[in-house]
């Protein structure tokens, strides 16, 4: 143990998120195996190679939701940030609807990511479909079993780990680029299919960027706020770029009928580019994203539970630690959830619909963002805000119209079926929404009340009673 | 408001229920850190030294380089180390201020929650 020294005033951590760690934590949340699909859904409702439009004008408009996060983290530079702003600008009951609906995103994107993983390794190493979803347990039950042994990517391992993927999908997309020979027709014709088509586009790349925001859960490992805000400003740039060139290769390399109907369109472009080596290639690059998101998911998402559990929003069971100091019923649960969820998407062969479920979540939480922005400018136009964002009011209202928007129309897009309207992923979307509100209106209080009632029951205040001054007087 | 004399004494009881625990010092034998403390409303400052679990030291002041600063005022802080208020909830609503790796955050609460479960 080292001797302890008097250093005074000490601000600093021995241990804080670098501008680097913290870019690349956000990148690496954003960037998930899922991404891929995502891909494939906006060249559903793009022509040639226009995608990348589509992810260039969504990644402009995440811009303005770095500078509504950054101002939002400024506020409330804490882990549980997320609830702070939105229980003060819209209170408790609506936030607590809102946390819980946006949480299953998160549930989501590790369900598709596992099933997305397992269908890869079944395609490369062959044998029976069934032999996919006998993958997809194997890894999930590996995530969870690691996340219970309180094993971890250390900061320096993750920012390797998410420079390895994003690194891997460019260079594929490059050299499928430079060697395959197709088309580059409309690269300007975003909108060629119609203007609706170019806005269901939109919302699918605004996916691309989906959950690059929960780096301000680190908000409290960094010197100052500046740090979170710069690196929200810098990962969709990065995303941009990635995923832009990524568009390009796909639509360029791969036919439409091949992609549309797999769900490793990543491997085709792999193989494209450099045959078995490239699919081999994109094989191991796509295992790390997903170790990537199982890390960060599993870690964000079971915190989350625990502390709702401490707080006394959730049944205390979920507030269980084993002896690695791990929540693992809340890890347990995560795992069975997205098992069930990954066994449905496998039986029922609708990856692309969890793509445009997310893309409902994110673009909705945008949305609510802008809303908190604005609100807090009148609810608290006294505290202090390290970040202000300029014309943050109107930019609030852009958010918020631009946002809502492309959450309704998403919710009635379903890229299998681009020609037409789908009920599907609304549907989805709104039990998720009945769901989280019938547990916060009807279940939550009962939860609280006996939280409140064993509190009471158990045991008598420990800490003594003040003496004061006076001879024999207690304070309360 | 808590003066050093209250908060020593807290500190005591908090000191001697951590490390008489069996449970939390195998929970927690993988977990050395140095945690300063801040009160916001008396200036008072103290550091709390762990190692392997145990919390071998803590005094006044501010002493070599914090892996966790924990940031409330001295009331809450007494409050806690004698177990009668859940840290949680007071970091939940933004009373309670940590900087540090939310691992590192966890596992300070996880202290309060198997010391004291309810």
């Amino acid at each position: 143990m080292a001797e302890l020294t008097d250093s005074g005033n000490s601000a600093h951590l021995r241990r804080s998120l670098s501008l680097t760690g913290a870019t690349m934590t956000s990148t690496g949340l954003a960037f998930a195996v899922i991404d891929y699909i995502a891909v494939v859904s906006i060249l559903a409702y793009t022509v040639g190679v226009s995608a990348w439009l589509a992810v260039l004008i969504a990644g402009f408009l995440v811009l303005i939701v770095s500078g509504l996060f950054s101002e939002l983290n400024g506020l409330y530079p804490t882990a549980a940030g997320i609830r702070l702003y939105m229980t003060s600008a819209m209170g408790e009951r609506k936030a607590m609807i809102t946390t819980f609906t946006y949480l299953t995103s998160v549930v989501l994107v590790i369900a598709a990511d596992a099933f997305l993983i397992g269908s890869a390794i079944q395609h490369v190493l062959g044998g029976p479909s069934v032999a996919a979803y006998a993958w997809i347990v194997l890894l999930l039950a590996l995530a969870v079993g690691g996340n219970l042994l309180g094993v971890r990517m250390a900061g320096t391992v993750q920012t390797i780990v998410t420079s390895i993927v994003l690194v891997s999908t460019f260079v594929i997309s490059i050299v499928a680029i430079a060697t395959t020979h197709g088309s580059y027709s409309y690269p300007l014709g975003l909108f060629h299919k119609g203007i609706f088509h170019g806005v269901q586009a939109l919302i699918f790349a605004v996916f691309l960027y989906a959950a690059f925001e929960w780096v301000t859960t680190a908000a409290e490992e960094v010197h100052k706020p500046a740090v979170i805000t710069r690196a929200l400003f810098i990962a969709p740039a990065i995303l941009f770029v990635v995923a832009g060139v990524f568009s390009v290769a796909l639509a360029h390399a791969v036919s439409r009928t091949a992609m549309h109907g797999s769900a490793y369109p990543q491997l085709l472009l792999g193989k494209a580019a450099l045959g078995e080596v490239g699919m081999i290639w994109m094989l191991g690059a796509t295992m790390v994203a997903a170790m990537n998101t199982f890390n960060g998911g599993f870690l964000v998402a079971s915190r989350f539970i625990y502390a709702a559990a401490r707080e006394g929003i959730l049944p205390r069971v979920f507030a269980r630690l084993n002896v690695k100091a791990v929540p693992w019923v809340a890890v347990l649960a995560l795992g069975i959830s997205s098992g069930v969820i990954a066994a449905a998407v496998f039986a029922t062969r609708q990856w692309l619909l969890l793509v445009a479920v997310g893309s409902v979540l994110e673009a909705g939480i945008y949305a609510v963002a802008g809303y908190c922005v604005v609100r807090l400018r009148s609810r608290e136009s006294d505290r202090v805000r390290p970040f202000t964002l300029k014309f943050g009011r109107s930019l609030g209202v852009f958010a918020m119209v631009v946002f809502g928007i492309l959450t309704v129309i998403g919710a009635f897009s379903d890229p299998r079926h681009p020609s037409h309207l789908s009920l599907l992923p609304f549907l989805v979307v709104a039990v998720l929404a009945v769901l989280s509100t019938v547990y916060v209106v009807v279940f939550m209080p009962r939860v609280k009340a006996k939280a409140a009632a064993r509190v009471a029951a158990s045991r008598p205040r420990r800490r003594p009673p003040r003496v004061t001054g006076i001879a024999g007087a207690e304070e309360d | 408001m808590a003066d050093w004399g209250e908060l020593d004494e807290a500190l005591r009881d908090y000191q001697m229920t951590c490390n008489s625990n069996e449970r939390l010092r195998k929970m927690q034998r993988d977990w050395s850190k140095i945690l300063h403390f801040n009160c916001e409303d008396n200036g008072v400052k103290f550091t709390m030294d762990v190692d392997h679990g145990e919390i071998v030291s803590y005094r006044e002041g501010h002493v070599g380089t914090p892996d966790i600063i924990v940031t409330t005022n001295s009331e809450t802080f007494c409050d806690m180390f004698w177990g009668d208020l859940n840290p949680v909830q007071k970091y939940l609503r933004g009373e309670i201020k940590v900087k540090g790796s939310q691992e590192d955050v966890m596992r300070l609460d996880a202290i309060s929650y198997v010391i004291w479960p309810d």
